[in-house]
């Protein structure tokens, strides 16, 4: 039940783009059409997935403060956590280089619709911020995993939620300094008050 | 930029001066023209999280110039060893270093920052405005010149987040820099007189929607038109 | 440029070890202010649910670590009120470094609880007691500390943090203002229930003849109930403490009804 519940809040309440601004980057640039949008959002979910517990993995055995208690009593006092971060974003490359190469030969056609997002995921924040808040949230194993896939479902909701609504958007009359980025901005604000209808919920 | 300017630096050559025509406009053209955030939609993800507040956004705003200085520099110092099957990594080698360098001495110093931004001093790491540069910039410029492009894409990014941030609280909380503002103001007129804030504001919709009309404003007045 | 394999691993390596020197330089030499750091912050938290914040603000680092020192004593219980001394690997507990979120994930029996003594001057009367408290606001965690007079019902003072509650809104827990409204209210009622203190929705309305209920925050009011969940919670798992201390059994004095 408490990982139902984690699932929920992170795909709807702490939702990556609504509440912590995260992969925005990727957020804006590919949410002109829903089928791009589809391929980024399920690479995202797929590599939140992954990262997430391994990142766990290496931060419960090898940086937390203690962590390393297991190699012996002496390693006990070694704190390696100011590597926290470049250890992240090293998994986080590597694990997407693997995943390309997985899928590259075991699903064809699934590369082919993924291939040219997964290389830009490595830099996408929400993976990273994925990997950073587990971290400090203390979560278990299993719950990592559940953060992981939840924040990935969010994301992937949020995208091609705009990517519809950008769609559409072509046929409206916006003002010249408003259009591309500026009118994003606010519709981004307005479905951000859409999830916000989410706060609050405790299952 | 004048010309008249220009012709004076103009005259000092022969050696390139401190500070050309060249060199302002790599300072100046992120600041409005060329703006990261703005005009080249790069760099939003960390920033727009800690803007609740002036404060927290003035040391992320700094973090962020210090790291994207230091970063140009290097990479400009090893352009011509950095293998070029390996640069992404080494870039984001680079990048983590003095993302946690920062980390570190803002756990040591400044404490209660730290708390603050918790994870989004990390999230510099993934920034794009620092990769973007790296990438277009440093990996084939001079040292100096690409410092300068550093420092210039940083406060093209900090005006941006630090005017967010000042709306932000002062509609938010009623305050800035944590000065109670409009519980000031209200004083003036007497008990019965206070300003409301608005509670959109802090959360993140709000700062979605001045940044949507910080861009507005910014593309009309430069004419900007995204097609 | 032609780049070997060899080159790249060079390279790599170079690069790995420069890289890795400087930031375990820079970690072996901010790494002891950094406990100093994180010490003073849970110092100052636990020292504010007794001392004005504006007191406390006056105190450089310094003042703050001899002050503690001289006027606080500190030892961690278990759930029945049985004082713990050593952890399951029979490594001694230190109360200040027991992480009160850590402990809330566990089980409420399982969990260690810190209590600290606020000394009076002489360095041997107890003045208060100083029990955290951790719960969930309606974003993330909140905490904070509460203090207790000798009578370990009547509230001193308190004091609430949070992780990332609305500004304006929920974040008012921690204003002043809105912690000083649950000094001298009363945790158990004249039959020695446990009553806890419950922050009411609304607010602007005046509580002071009931020693249960403390005036709201508007527009918060999930946090309010957060807070109101979380001093319920740990007033009913530190009871055994509170119980024991005042039938004076653990070395209780008389100082205590």
């Amino acid at each position: 039940m408490d990982l139902f519940n984690l699932a929920i809040k992170s795909i709807f309440i702490d939702n990556m783009v609504f509440a912590y601004f995260l992969g925005m980057c990727s957020f804006l640039a590919v949410s002109k059409k829903v089928s791009t949008a589809l391929g980024l959002g399920a690479a995202v979910i797929f590599v939140l997935t992954v990262t997430a517990p391994a990142n766990w993995l290496l931060n419960e055995f090898i940086l937390k403060e203690g962590a390393l208690v297991w190699l012996g009593e002496s390693f006990a006092e070694i704190d390696l956590s100011f590597l926290r971060f470049i250890m992240f974003i090293a998994i986080i490359a590597a694990m997407v280089q693997l995943v390309e190469m997985i899928v590259e030969k075991f699903a064809p056609a699934l590369y082919g619709a993924l291939g040219i997002f997964l290389p830009l995921i490595a830099v996408n924040c929400a993976i990273l911020g994925g990997s950073l808040f587990m971290a400090t949230r203390d979560y278990t194993l299993a719950e990592a995993g559940v953060y992981g896939f939840g924040s990935g479902v969010g994301f992937f909701l949020a995208i091609v939620a705009l990517a519809a609504i950008r769609e559409k958007l072509k046929y409206s009359n916006v003002p010249n300094g408003l259009k591309g980025l500026g009118i994003t901005m606010l519709i981004t604000g307005l479905m951000g008050i859409a999830f916000m209808s989410f706060m609050g919920i405790d299952l | 930029m004048s010309t008249e300017t220009a012709q004076v630096t103009e005259v000092k050559k022969p050696a390139e001066a401190l500070l050309s025509k060249r060199r302002k406009k790599l300072l100046s053209d992120p600041l409005v023209d060329d703006n990261p955030i703005t005009i080249q939609v790069l760099g939003i993800c960390s920033a727009l999280a800690v803007t609740t507040q002036l404060q927290p956004t003035f040391v992320m705003a700094l973090s962020v110039i210090f790291v994207m200085v230091f970063a140009n520099l290097t990479i400009s110092l090893l352009r011509n060893t950095i293998p070029s099957r390996v640069r992404i990594i080494v870039q984001l080698a680079v990048i983590a270093s003095l993302v946690t360098l920062v980390n570190e001495v803002l756990k040591a110093f400044a404490y209660d920052m730290y708390k603050e931004l918790s994870v989004f001093v990390g999230l510099i790491i993934t920034n794009c405005i620092v990769m973007g540069r790296l990438e277009a910039y440093a990996l084939g410029n001079k040292p100096y010149d690409s410092v300068l492009d550093g420092f210039g894409s940083a406060l093209g990014y900090a005006w941006i987040i630090l005017a967010v941030a000042f709306f932000r609280e002062l509609w938010g909380s009623g305050s800035v820099f944590g000065v109670p503002v409009f519980d000031q103001i209200s004083g003036l007129f007497g008990d019965d007189f206070s300003l409301a804030t608005n509670g959109l504001m802090v959360s993140p919709v709000g700062a979605f929607i001045i940044l949507g009309l910080i861009i507005w404003v910014q593309r009309t007045k430069t004419g900007y038109v995204e097609h | 440029m032609q780049q070997s394999n060899v080159y790249i691993v060079t390279f790599s390596v170079i690069l790995t070890v420069v890289l890795g020197l400087l930031l375990s330089g820079t970690s072996q030499v901010l790494g002891p202010i950094q406990k100093k750091a994180v010490e003073l912050d849970t110092k100052k938290q636990i020292l504010g649910a007794v001392l004005e914040a504006s007191e406390l603000s006056k105190m450089s680092g310094e003042e703050v670590f001899a002050y503690y020192d001289k006027r606080i004593s500190s030892k961690v219980v278990n759930i029945k009120g049985e004082e713990v001394e050593k952890d399951e690997d029979g490594i001694a507990i230190i109360p200040e470094n027991v992480d009160i979120g850590r402990n809330y994930k566990r089980k409420p029996e399982d969990r260690l609880y810190p209590v600290f003594m606020f000394l009076a001057e002489n360095g041997e009367d107890v003045e208060s007691f100083i029990i955290p408290v951790y719960g969930a606001g309606l974003w993330d965690a909140i905490w904070g500390y509460v203090a207790l007079e000798t009578d370990l019902t009547t509230i001193k003072g308190v004091t609430f943090a949070h992780a990332s509650e609305t500004p304006g809104l929920g974040a008012r827990i921690t204003d002043a203002s809105v912690q000083a409204r649950f000094q001298g209210k009363r945790i158990f009622d004249e039959s020695g229930e446990l009553q806890s203190v419950n922050m009411q929705k609304g607010e602007g309305r005046d509580y002071s003849d009931d020693a249960h209920k403390v005036d709201g925050l508007s527009g918060a009011t999930i946090t309010a109930v957060g807070v109101n969940n979380m001093l319920k919670a740990y007033m009913s798992h530190y009871s055994a403490y509170i119980q024991k201390r005042r039938s004076g059994e653990s070395g209780g004095m008389a100082v205590l009804n």
